[in-house]
C-alpha cells in the first residue's frame, strides 16, 4: 500500500508535489499506465483493462520553452502547458495516452501530441457534445471501439464483468470524495481548499483502489481535527475547468477567505455524478459522461424555456451555495477557452440571481499572473466582508 | 463610422464571378432582414454544418453569422461589436466571429428588435430558430447559440450533430462509417423534427431530395470550375476564391448557386483561352494551406500578386469535393446522403495519410495540391481567435516538410475580425521575407 490510515494528508502532499511518482513506480512493477486529459477520460475502461488511468496535469510554475515550437499559442493554456511538460519527458511513465474530445484544443491538437509524443498506445476518443439519444447509442458505438483498442493493446479481453467491478469501484471512490468534501460544511470547514485540491491531484493520478484508500485515510485525520476557532470568514467557491495548483487556492486562502466548494473538473464535477450500474455497463457509463456530467462541452438546452435549460446547465452550483453556505463565487477561466468562456455572462447572472456575488477572472495557467490576480481577489473579498 | 474612413480601397478581383459576390452576401443578409415581413422564417446557422438543404427545402432563410461578422471585419466596422460583447464579459480571447454577432445581438435587443443603425449592408433580421451543431468543426457552433439565447430567450435552439471518424494510422475509418451515418442521419432527422415543431411547417420530402441533388450538381461544378486553375498563368486566386467560396458555403441547395459556378467555369475558361493570368508576371505558385482569412486586410492577396506571387488553390472554403471521387454508397434518403458526403468528404485524404508513414490528412490534402496546382510555396494564417482552423497549423507545417520537402512555408497571423491584431507594415515585411526565401528556392531547384 502507498500509505498508512494516519498520514493520508502527508501522502496526498507527496502525491502532490511528485506528480506521477507512484504511476512510476507502478509502471517499474509491470504495470501499463496510460494518461488521458479532462473530466470525459472513462476511467471505469481503463481500471476494467487492467491498465493504470492517469489524468495529466502540469506545472503553473513552469514556463513553456518546448511545447511552444509544436503548438499554437491560441491553444488553451492548460493544455499546452501539459503538453510541454509531456515533451519535456515529464512523463517518463506513460505507455499510452487517450485523449477524449472535450473541446477545439484537445480535438484540434491530437496529432500534435500523437505524432511528437509517438508513444506505443494512442487513442482519440470521439465523445460527442450532444445529449440525445443518437448521442447515447452514438457514445456505445466509440467506447466499443476504444475497447478495442485496449484489447489490443493490453492482449487482454475486457469482459462485461470487470467493466461493471470498475463501475463499482469509481463509483464507491466518488462517494468516498463526497464525504470528504462533507467535512468542508462546517464553519470554519475542518478542511482548507489548498488542503482538498493536493487530495484530489493526487486522487487522480492513482489506481482507483489506492485512490480510495487516500481519500479514506484523509477523511479519517480531518474528521480527527477539533473545529477551529477563530472569526467567521468569507465561504468561496471556485468555479473552472481544471484548475490543479494550491496556487491559487492558497492565493484565496491567503486573504483570510475559506475555501469551502468548488465546481472543477478535477474536483466537484467529477465527484458529484455516479454511473448507473447498468445491464450494458456501457450504457450507464455513457449516460454519466453525456448527461450526468455537467461540464459546459455537453450541450444542453432541450428545454424550449431558457431559465429551465440555465437549471439544468448550473442549478447544482445553486445547491452547493446553499449546502456550503458560500457566499462569494470566483469564476476563474482560462484564456482561449470558448466552451467555458461563452457561458460567463449566463453563469454569472445565474448565480448573482441567487443574491451571490461573483468574481470572473480571465487568465493563464501560470503563476506569472498571480500577482494580477491575487490583487483582484483581494478586491472582491473586501467587496463582500 | 472612422474605422470604415480608413478602410482601404477594395482589392482589384480578377473574375466577374468575384466582383459579383457582393449581391450575393446583401441578398443573404436583406432576406433574413425582411423574412418576418414576407411571412418567412428566420434560423441563425453556421456553415458546413450539413442542414443546408433542410432549411432551403423548407424556405427557411438562414441567418449566417460567420458571413455578417466577416462583412462586419471587411468593412472595419466590427470593433463596436467586439466591445459590447466584451462589456457583458465575453473575452477577446473567444471567437470574434461569435462575439462580433453577439455584440449585434445585444445592440439590436436593446433596440426592441429594430435594424441597427449603421450596421454593415443591413445587418442580420432576428431569428425564429438557431441551428448550432456539435460537430467536429468547432465549439463556437454549439456555445454561440447557447451564448445568443442569454440575450434572445424566446428562440429555441436546436444542436446536431455530424461526426466523422478521427485519423488513425492503426485504424481502418471504413470499419466505423456505418455507425457514424447512422448517427448523422438520425441527428439530421431530429432537426427535421425541431424545425417543423417550432416553425410549423412541413418537410416537402420530394423537394428535399430534388435541393439534395442539385447540391451534389453544385459541389461538382464548384470543383471542375476550381480546376481550370492548374492552368499557367492561374486565371484567378485565393484573393478571389474568398469571395467566389458565398454560394457553395451560404448558398448551398439553390439554383444560384450553381449557375454561379457555372458562370465562373466558363469565364475562367475564357481567361484560360486568352492567357489572361492573375498576376501580369506569374512568378510563384502558392497554395493557401489552412486558415481562414483577416477579413479586413484582404488587399494583402494584392500585395502578393504585386510581386508575381498567386495562390491558384487554397484548403479553406474548398468545402466540397467532385461527389464521384467520394464513392458515396446509393440510397433513396437524402438525409442519409447528406450523411455519407460530408463523412466521406472530411474522410477523403485518410486513406492516402495511411499509406505514407508519419503523414496526416491534412498534409496529404496539401501535396496533393502542390502536386496537381504546381506550387512553389505553402502560405498559412493563423487567426489568434480561432482554434479550430487555426491549431495544428505548425504540425502541418512540420510534417510537410519532414515526410515530403522543405518546401518554403509562410505562417502569418492576426485574426478573422479583430483588427487590433494586425500591423500592416509587419505583415508586408513578412511577406517581403518570404518572396525572397521563394526566389533563393527557386534557383536552387527545390526538388
Amino acid at each position: 500500500m502507498t500509505q498508512s490510515n494516519n498520514n493520508g494528508l502527508a501522502t496526498a502532499e507527496k502525491y502532490y508535489t511528485q506528480f506521477g511518482s507512484r504511476a512510476r513506480e507502478l509502471k517499474a512493477s509491470g504495470k501499463k499506465v496510460i494518461g488521458y486529459l479532462s473530466a470525459l477520460g472513462p476511467v471505469e475502461i481503463l481500471t476494467a483493462a487492467g491498465v493504470v488511468p492517469v489524468r495529466l496535469k502540469g506545472n503553473v510554475s513552469e514556463a513553456i520553452t518546448k511545447g511552444d515550437a509544436y503548438m499554437e499559442t491560441i491553444v488553451c493554456p492548460f493544455v499546452r502547458n501539459v503538453f510541454d511538460a509531456a515533451v519535456k519527458g515529464k512523463f517518463d511513465f506513460l505507455d499510452g495516452m487517450m485523449l477524449p474530445h472535450q473541446c477545439d484544443s484537445i480535438d484540434r491538437t491530437n496529432d500534435v501530441w500523437s505524432l511528437n509524443l509517438n508513444l506505443p498506445y494512442w487513442h482519440f476518443l470521439n465523445v460527442p457534445h450532444v445529449t440525445d439519444d443518437p448521442s447515447i447509442d452514438f457514445t456505445k458505438e466509440i467506447l466499443r471501439v476504444f475497447i478495442g483498442t485496449l484489447e489490443k493493446f493490453t492482449g487482454k479481453k475486457i469482459t462485461n464483468e470487470a467493466i461493471t467491478e470498475a463501475v463499482k469501484a469509481h463509483n464507491e471512490n466518488r462517494k468516498l470524495m463526497r464525504e470528504l468534501y462533507d467535512l468542508r460544511k462546517t464553519n470554519p470547514p475542518l478542511m482548507s481548499g489548498s488542503e482538498m485540491i493536493k487530495v484530489l491531484v493526487a486522487a487522480m493520478s492513482l489506481p482507483v483502489d489506492e485512490s480510495s484508500a487516500l481519500i479514506k485515510s484523509v477523511t479519517k485525520e480531518v474528521k480527527e481535527r477539533k473545529a477551529p476557532a477563530g472569526k467567521k470568514a468569507a465561504r468561496i467557491m471556485l468555479i473552472g475547468d481544471q484548475i490543479d495548483d494550491a496556487a491559487i487556492m492558497d492565493a484565496i486562502e491567503g486573504t483570510g477567505a475559506n475555501l469551502v466548494m468548488d465546481d472543477l473538473s478535477i474536483g466537484a464535477k467529477m465527484y458529484w455524478q455516479d454511473v448507473d450500474v447498468t445491464s450494458d455497463p456501457l450504457q450507464g457509463i455513457a449516460e454519466r459522461y453525456l448527461r450526468k456530467l455537467k461540464i459546459p462541452t455537453t450541450y444542453i438546452g432541450d428545454s424550449d424555456n431558457y431559465q429551465e435549460n440555465l437549471e439544468i446547465r448550473f442549478g447544482h452550483m445553486k445547491k452547493y451555495i446553499k449546502e456550503f453556505s458560500v457566499n462569494g463565487v470566483i469564476l476563474f477561466i482560462y484564456k482561449y477557452c470558448d466552451p467555458y468562456g461563452f457561458e460567463v455572462p449566463a453563469i454569472k447572472s445565474f448565480i448573482e440571481s441567487a443574491g451571490v456575488p461573483v468574481l470572473y477572472l480571465e487568465d493563464e495557467y501560470s503563476t506569472s499572473t498571480l500577482a494580477r490576480v491575487k490583487t483582484r481577489i483581494e478586491a472582491f473579498l473586501e467587496m463582500i466582508a | 463610422m472612422s474605422e470604415e474612413k480608413k478602410a482601404k480601397t477594395p482589392r482589384a478581383l480578377a473574375t466577374k464571378a468575384a466582383a459579383s459576390i457582393g449581391k450575393f452576401v446583401k441578398n443573404n443578409l436583406a432576406s433574413s432582414v425582411t423574412a418576418r415581413s414576407e411571412g418567412k422564417k428566420v434560423a441563425y446557422a453556421y456553415i458546413a454544418d450539413g442542414q443546408d438543404e433542410i432549411m432551403r427545402a423548407m424556405d427557411i432563410v438562414p441567418g449566417w453569422g460567420e458571413s455578417f461578422a466577416g462583412v462586419c471585419s471587411a468593412r472595419r466596422d466590427a470593433e463596436r461589436f467586439l466591445q459590447k460583447a466584451e462589456s457583458d464579459n465575453f473575452s477577446r480571447s473567444l471567437c470574434t466571429y461569435a462575439t462580433c454577432t453577439l455584440g449585434f445581438d445585444m445592440i439590436r435587443e436593446e433596440l426592441n428588435g429594430e435594424p441597427v443603425p449603421g450596421a454593415s449592408w443591413g445587418g442580420m433580421g432576428r431569428p425564429d430558430v438557431i441551428l448550432g451543431s456539435g460537430q467536429l468543426l468547432c465549439d463556437p457552433r454549439f456555445k454561440w447559440p447557447q451564448a445568443t439565447q442569454h440575450y434572445l430567450q424566446d428562440v429555441p435552439i436546436f444542436v446536431s450533430n455530424m461526426y466523422y471518424p478521427p485519423f488513425d494510422p492503426k485504424v481502418d475509418h471504413k470499419e466505423q462509417e456505418k455507425f457514424y451515418v447512422k448517427y448523422a442521419k438520425d441527428e439530421l432527422y431530429a432537426c427535421v423534427r425541431f424545425l417543423e415543431k417550432h416553425l410549423g411547417k412541413k418537410m416537402d420530402w420530394d423537394r428535399l431530395a430534388a435541393t439534395v441533388e442539385l447540391s451534389d450538381k453544385t459541389w461538382d461544378i464548384f470543383i471542375d470550375a476550381y480546376e481550370l486553375r492548374k492552368a499557367v498563368p492561374t486565371p484567378m486566386d485565393t484573393g478571389d476564391a474568398m469571395n467566389t467560396m458565398v454560394p457553395v458555403t451560404f448558398n448551398l441547395g439553390t439554383q444560384e448557386a450553381y449557375d454561379f459556378y457555372k458562370d465562373l467555369y466558363n469565364e475562367l475558361k475564357q481567361k484560360i483561352a486568352e492567357g489572361k493570368g492573375v498576376a501580369q508576371n506569374e512568378k510563384y505558385r502558392l497554395l493557401w494551406g489552412a486558415g481562414l482569412p483577416s477579413w479586413f486586410a484582404l488587399g494583402d492577396f494584392q500585395y502578393f500578386n504585386d510581386k508575381g506571387a498567386v495562390f491558384p488553390v487554397e484548403i479553406t472554403y474548398r468545402g466540397g469535393e467532385k461527389t464521384e471521387r467520394l464513392d458515396l454508397p446509393k440510397t433513396n434518403d437524402p438525409l442519409e446522403h447528406i450523411a455519407w458526403r460530408w463523412m466521406r468528404y472530411w474522410t477523403h485524404w485518410y486513406d492516402k495519410a495511411r499509406k505514407r508513414p508519419g503523414s496526416l490528412p491534412k498534409v496529404e490534402r496539401i501535396i496533393e495540391y502542390i502536386e496537381d496546382y504546381k506550387c512553389d510555396g505553402v502560405v498559412f494564417h493563423s487567426a489568434f481567435s480561432c482554434r479550430s482552423w487555426h491549431a495544428g497549423i505548425i504540425t502541418q507545417a512540420n510534417v510537410l516538410k519532414k515526410i515530403y520537402s522543405d518546401i518554403p512555408v509562410l505562417i502569418m497571423e492576426g485574426d478573422i475580425v479583430d483588427i487590433s491584431s494586425y500591423n500592416e507594415a509587419d505583415t508586408h515585411a513578412r511577406i517581403d521575407a518570404f518572396i525572397e526565401t521563394l526566389e533563393t528556392a527557386k534557383k536552387k531547384g527545390r526538388k
